[in-house]
């Protein structure tokens, strides 16, 4: 390899290895699943009502580190799908004829079976997301937006589909991301393992929770 | 036991296989069942037909030779077990069995149900050894190794290189056999200065022979005849990395 | 041409034999080793060993294999355990007890040197494999285990759970492939040997089937090495693997090198039964078994009730009525042959009648279950699975089975043949185990002759020899290759009416009924001539389908069911000759009053090499005579 300096060049080296590929998924993945832990918790403001959750949103939006950190999102964003996307096609590579019949032993899960389908769909999701949110017209508040949004039944079923796409992508992908850092112990890992269905039904529940409240159960306008 | 099975049929590396039907009568229960697969080759060999080629050796589970996907598991479907010790009793009378070989890219066809895992072998050759030459030993006791270590160190050196890890995974990834034999170097203190060499020689080795990357199913510690944990595929990750990152080498 | 066997046994004590023969060893030049080229035929211990060993020196090695990989060959199997004289337990042990042991064990039929230079560089062994990171059993505070085998009064046996001989082969295999990728050896897996070339009397080729494609290929070398293993096989049934065959060593036979001993074959006492005509493997258990079972039978021929309704007193222990003092302990070979004995008189068990009762059921009430789980729910956890009997609450059924055969090529005490520059190593030479090996010493053997003998005598052998370089187009590999081509033609050409395996069970049976646990001078002449109507019918009905130029099992099994026919008689001729019972080798002419073997020291006490003079003609005997100046000669007795 020509590289610049040695140091470079390993870079380059573990980031174009198997492993480096799988290790900037995993690792991506988990920062943000960081993300949506305190998206998850900022978003529960629009339970406690309109004027707590713009001013939560005001607070945010005039934050000078905002761009920053939305920067970083989006890389980590890119990273997690652009390498993911590199692997998922090598791995279709690896195996150019199919089994007649293909049964696992075990070990493979409902999130681990779906996780391209899940990912295209968490996707779709984001995009649908920042379009309304992000980039929505919010000139009467975040919470008159997002509420309106909600009592959307359509939007509303949407959402509880695709977020119920991110927990299945997260009951795996959760613990997947430790296993790919390398951190399993006999005594952890199914902690882990366990962790990874508690946080994915937490994020879940917890994002479901609004539409489903704004959009099915009668919460207020 | 009468059975009907579907079996891979492939003349050569370049030919389009498929699945040809056989009948099988006469199956006693306690048949193995390469032993069952001996009776219809019989069969066949007396009708003057090819018989069935399939990959088989010490038939006690222990030398890997023996492969086939059977009805979509590799070795079957009985767990911690090679197809050599897989009795014909699992099934019952009337069933319809599909005989596939391991599939990858990286085990090419060589005919019908027998695969190339070659790969494996390049793979050790790249590093899954210490370096040292014969005469050279220190004395056996001279490195104390608790027993603990000993053991987690055999249980990784029990893998018999049988590729079913790289069947049963999706992406045909042979990351718990790679991972296995860097653990069982990593965890003794003899395999203590080619550490880092190893997991980035052999990694890249893998990488070069056409294999998938891991997504950890574990569906590789499900179909593995020697219950080889995927703790070792983290044990890997973690010496890979820190062979990068660390080692100047 | 007459052949004077030479052993070339060194000079002086005993003790000092290796050492001083190692310094009269000729040395090639460390430069030029490069331009010699070896070939090693087989990739078990000793083959395997012997590569590594031999390119790390800087010779220019080529290895052939018959399976798709060299990590596959049948060494993988041997659970047990291996020897060293290193007296770690600070028992009493020592290379001279080691020694000892093995030539008496071997019932005085080794030669003494050979079996002392075993002993002596077994502690390097357990040194390199430690080395190469065998993950051997290891006591809490660090150190290596040892445990007692095969009724060894020293613990003396390493081991690696109940795969010690995987993880030995895996260290010679890791060995052997850091040297393919360094460039200085050339493997060639799912190759057969076929044919050996010798050229101006001297071993300088093979000639081997690529198993996928079917060429026929030649490859020239300045010496060869056959480490292809046993010949258990020969019994259709044994503990071997599929692919153990004896072509390679038959072939190099044919071209002159003397077969040793073939009569002495060890069968092993506790192997899971044959439940049927469709059987292709029998599957041993660890004989540790026997330390908590105990052996039985229906007194009453016939008797088929289950076992646990049999009452106490209508059931023979044999062994223990037998052999009070050893009871069920007694040696493999006694074992084997009382079992053989009670299924012959119409008492064995099971449906086939082919097995005997091993009981764990006063074991488990004396040691509690728990106990009984903890040393051997391996063993019965494999058993259960099998044969779907549970030994926890029914006593296991056990019958012996073929195991290892002590015979092989005859080789001097620098493991070379009678035709130079052929070297013969491990379970496919006759040269330690005499007439009986001890358990854990096989896999001693194979890397003891790979990694400290052989890379010194090829050495000296090479060094003495003016070699001219030869490649594969000489007329010779030609000629060869022809002939191994007209013998695939000739196999697949029969087109008869019976399948290979049909006639492998025949010749199996004839073996184990007459050339099996115990012989007669009837029976072994009644062998020979059914093997040679049986060889005939063979030429005239085999069915061979497929063709000769892709991988074709059916074809390659053909070929040495061949070879098994002729070596067959082989060993009942060996068997006949040998007018007195020793080790593995039980005349039921030649016993004593209570029934054990009697040896003929006077008229017997010498390795019987026998030379190939056509097929269906008589073989020559050569007779290299044992001298025992170390070891006392004695007589087995367990009673």
């Amino acid at each position: 390899m020509n590289c610049e300096s040695a140091s470079k060049c390993r870079v380059t080296a573990f980031m174009t290895s198997s492993l480096g590929k799988k290790f900037t998924v995993g690792a991506a993945g988990l920062l943000l699943c960081g993300f949506l832990l305190v998206h998850l918790a900022g978003n529960m403001f629009l339970f406690v009502g309109e004027g707590a959750f713009n001013h939560y949103a005001e607070l945010l939006a005039h934050n000078e580190l905002l761009p920053l950190a939305e920067a970083v999102l989006a890389l980590l964003f890119i990273a997690h799908i652009v390498f993911a996307i590199k692997v998922r096609f090598e791995n279709a590579g690896a195996r150019p004829v199919a089994y007649e019949s293909y049964d696992d032993k075990g070990g493979r899960t409902m999130g681990s079976k779906s996780m391209s389908y899940t990912a295209a769909l968490v996707l779709l999701f984001v995009i649908v997301h920042l379009k309304t949110f992000r980039f929505g017209d919010d000139k009467d508040g975040l919470y008159k937006l997002v509420v309106d949004w909600f009592h959307n039944p359509l939007y509303a079923g949407f959402y509880v589909v695709a977020l119920a796409g991110l927990g299945l992508h997260l009951s795996h992908g959760f613990q997947s991301g430790f296993q790919t850092l390398g951190l399993n112990h006999p005594k952890y890992t199914p902690i882990i393992r366990k962790l990874s269905i508690a946080f994915a039904l937490l994020i879940f529940l917890g994002f479901a929770s609004m539409p489903i409240y704004f959009g099915f159960l009668g919460g207020p306008r | 036991m009468k059975l009907t099975l579907k079996v891979w049929r492939q003349k050569g590396h370049n030919d389009k296989g498929s699945l040809v039907e056989y009948q099988a009568k006469d199956v006693s229960p306690d048949m193995s069942f390469l032993e069952m697969l001996d009776v219809v080759n019989e069969g066949l060999i007396k009708k003057g037909e090819d018989a069935i080629a399939f990959d088989s050796d010490c038939r006690e589970g222990i030398c890997g030779m023996c492969s086939l996907v059977i009805n979509g598991k590799p070795h079957g479907p009985e767990l911690g077990t090679a197809t050599c010790q897989l009795h014909m009793r699992t099934f019952s009378d009337g069933d319809t069995i599909v005989v596939e070989p391991f599939r990858a890219r990286a085990f090419p066809p060589v005919k019908d149900l027998a695969v190339d895992r070659s790969s494996f072998d390049r793979i050790m050759q790249a590093g899954g050894y210490v370096s040292v030459n014969t005469g050279n030993a220190p004395e056996a006791n001279a490195n104390l190794i608790s027993h603990h270590t000993a053991e987690k160190a055999m249980d990784a050196a029990a893998c018999i290189g049988c590729g079913a890890c790289v069947a049963a995974c999706p992406n045909a990834s042979a990351m718990l056999f790679v991972a296995a034999k860097v653990s069982q170097y990593a965890l003794l203190p003899q395999g203590q200065p080619e550490r880092a060499k190893r997991a980035m020689a052999m990694r890249e080795a893998m990488d070069d022979e056409g294999f998938g990357n891991c997504s950890n199913e574990y569906a590789c510690e499900a179909a593995c005849p020697k219950d080889i944990k995927v703790e070792n595929i983290a044990r890997l990750n973690r010496e890979h990395l820190r062979a990068m990152i660390c080692s100047d080498e | 041409m007459t052949l004077k066997l030479d052993g070339k046994v060194p000079e002086g004590p005993i003790e000092k034999k290796w050492d001083n023969h190692k310094f009269n060893l000729k040395l090639v030049n460390p430069a030029n080793k490069r331009k010699y080229d070896i070939l090693v035929v087989g990739t078990g211990l000793a083959g395997a060993s012997a590569a590594a060993s031999l390119a790390e020196l800087g010779y220019n090695v080529k290895v052939f294999c018959i399976q798709d990989s060299p990590r596959r060959a049948h060494s993988i199997a041997a659970q047990g355990g291996i020897n060293a004289a290193k007296n770690y337990p600070n028992d009493g042990d020592s290379v001279w007890r080691l020694f000892y042991d093995t030539v008496k064990g071997g019932d005085f039929r080794a030669r003494e040197a050979n079996v002392y230079r075993l002993a002596q560089v077994s502690a390097s062994i357990i040194d390199q494999c430690v080395a190469q990171g065998v993950p051997f059993a290891r006591e809490y505070g660090g150190t290596l285990s040892n445990r007692s085998f095969g009724g060894a009064q020293v613990s003396r046996t390493f081991y690696a759970r109940g795969q010690t001989g995987q993880q030995l082969l895996l260290g010679a295999y890791s060995a052997l492939m850091r040297q393919v990728g360094l460039g200085t050896v050339e493997m060639y897996p799912r190759r057969e040997m076929l044919e050996l070339v010798v050229e101006d009397g001297a071993a300088r080729g093979i000639v081997c089937r690529d198993l996928t494609t079917g060429k026929v290929e030649s490859y020239a070398g300045h010496a060869v090495l056959l480490c292809t293993g046993g010949y258990g096989n020969v019994f259709y049934l044994s503990t071997n693997a599929a692919s153990c065959n004896v072509s390679a060593t038959w072939r190099a036979h044919k071209h002159g090198a003397l077969f040793a001993n073939p009569c002495y074959t060890q069968i092993h006492p506790t192997c899971i039964p044959v439940s049927g005509d469709h059987q292709s493997k029998l599957t041993l258990m660890s004989e540790s078994l026997r330390n908590d079972g105990r052996v039985w039978v229906p007194k009453k021929k016939g008797d088929k009730r289950s076992p646990e309704t049999i009452p106490e007193d209508e059931r023979d222990y044999y062994l223990e009525r037998k052999y009070p003092s050893f009871g069920n302990l007694v040696p493999r070979d006694v074992a084997s042959r009382n079992a053989k004995q009670m299924i012959d008189d119409g008492k064995g068990v099971g449906e086939t009648g082919l097995s005997v009762y091993l009981d764990f059921s006063d074991a488990i009430k004396r040691l509690g279950l728990d106990k009984i789980k903890e040393k051997y729910g391996n063993l019965f956890d494999m058993y259960h699975h099998i044969t779907a009997e549970d030994p926890y609450k029914v006593p296991m059924r056990i019958y012996p089975a073929v195991h290892y055969t002590m015979g092989g090529l005859w080789v001097d005490y620098n493991l070379m043949t009678t035709i130079p520059g052929l070297f013969c190593l491990g379970e496919a030479n006759f040269s330690d185990h005499g007439a009986n090996r001890l358990g854990a010493s096989a896999l001693m053997q194979g890397l003891s002759d790979g990694y400290f003998v052989l890379p010194y005598t090829v050495g000296d052998y090479i060094a003495r020899t003016k070699l001219e370089k030869i490649d594969g187009s000489h007329s010779e590999f030609a000629r060869s290759e022809a002939g191994v081509a007209e013998l695939t033609a000739r196999l697949l050409g029969v087109q008869g009416h019976r399948t290979v395996d049909w006639f492998h069970r025949r010749l199996g049976k004839i073996m184990w009924d007459d050339c099996g646990m115990s012989r007669t001078a009837v029976g072994l002449e009644s062998a020979i001539g059914q093997i040679r109507e049986l060889r005939e019918e063979y030429w005239k009905d085999v069915k061979v389908a497929g063709s000769a130029d892709d991988l074709n099992q059916s074809l390659e099994k053909a070929g040495r069911v061949a070879d098994f026919f002729e070596l067959g008689e082989l060993m009942c001729l060996d068997a006949l000759h040998r007018k007195e019972s020793c080790g593995g080798h039980f005349r039921e002419e030649y016993q004593t009053p209570d029934g054990e073997a009697k040896r003929d020291d006077q008229n017997y006490s010498y390795a019987a090499a026998w030379e190939f003079k056509g097929v269906g003609k008589e073989p020559e005997l050569h007779k290299e005579p044992l001298t025992f100046e170390n070891v006392h000669l004695a007589e087995r007795n367990y009673a």
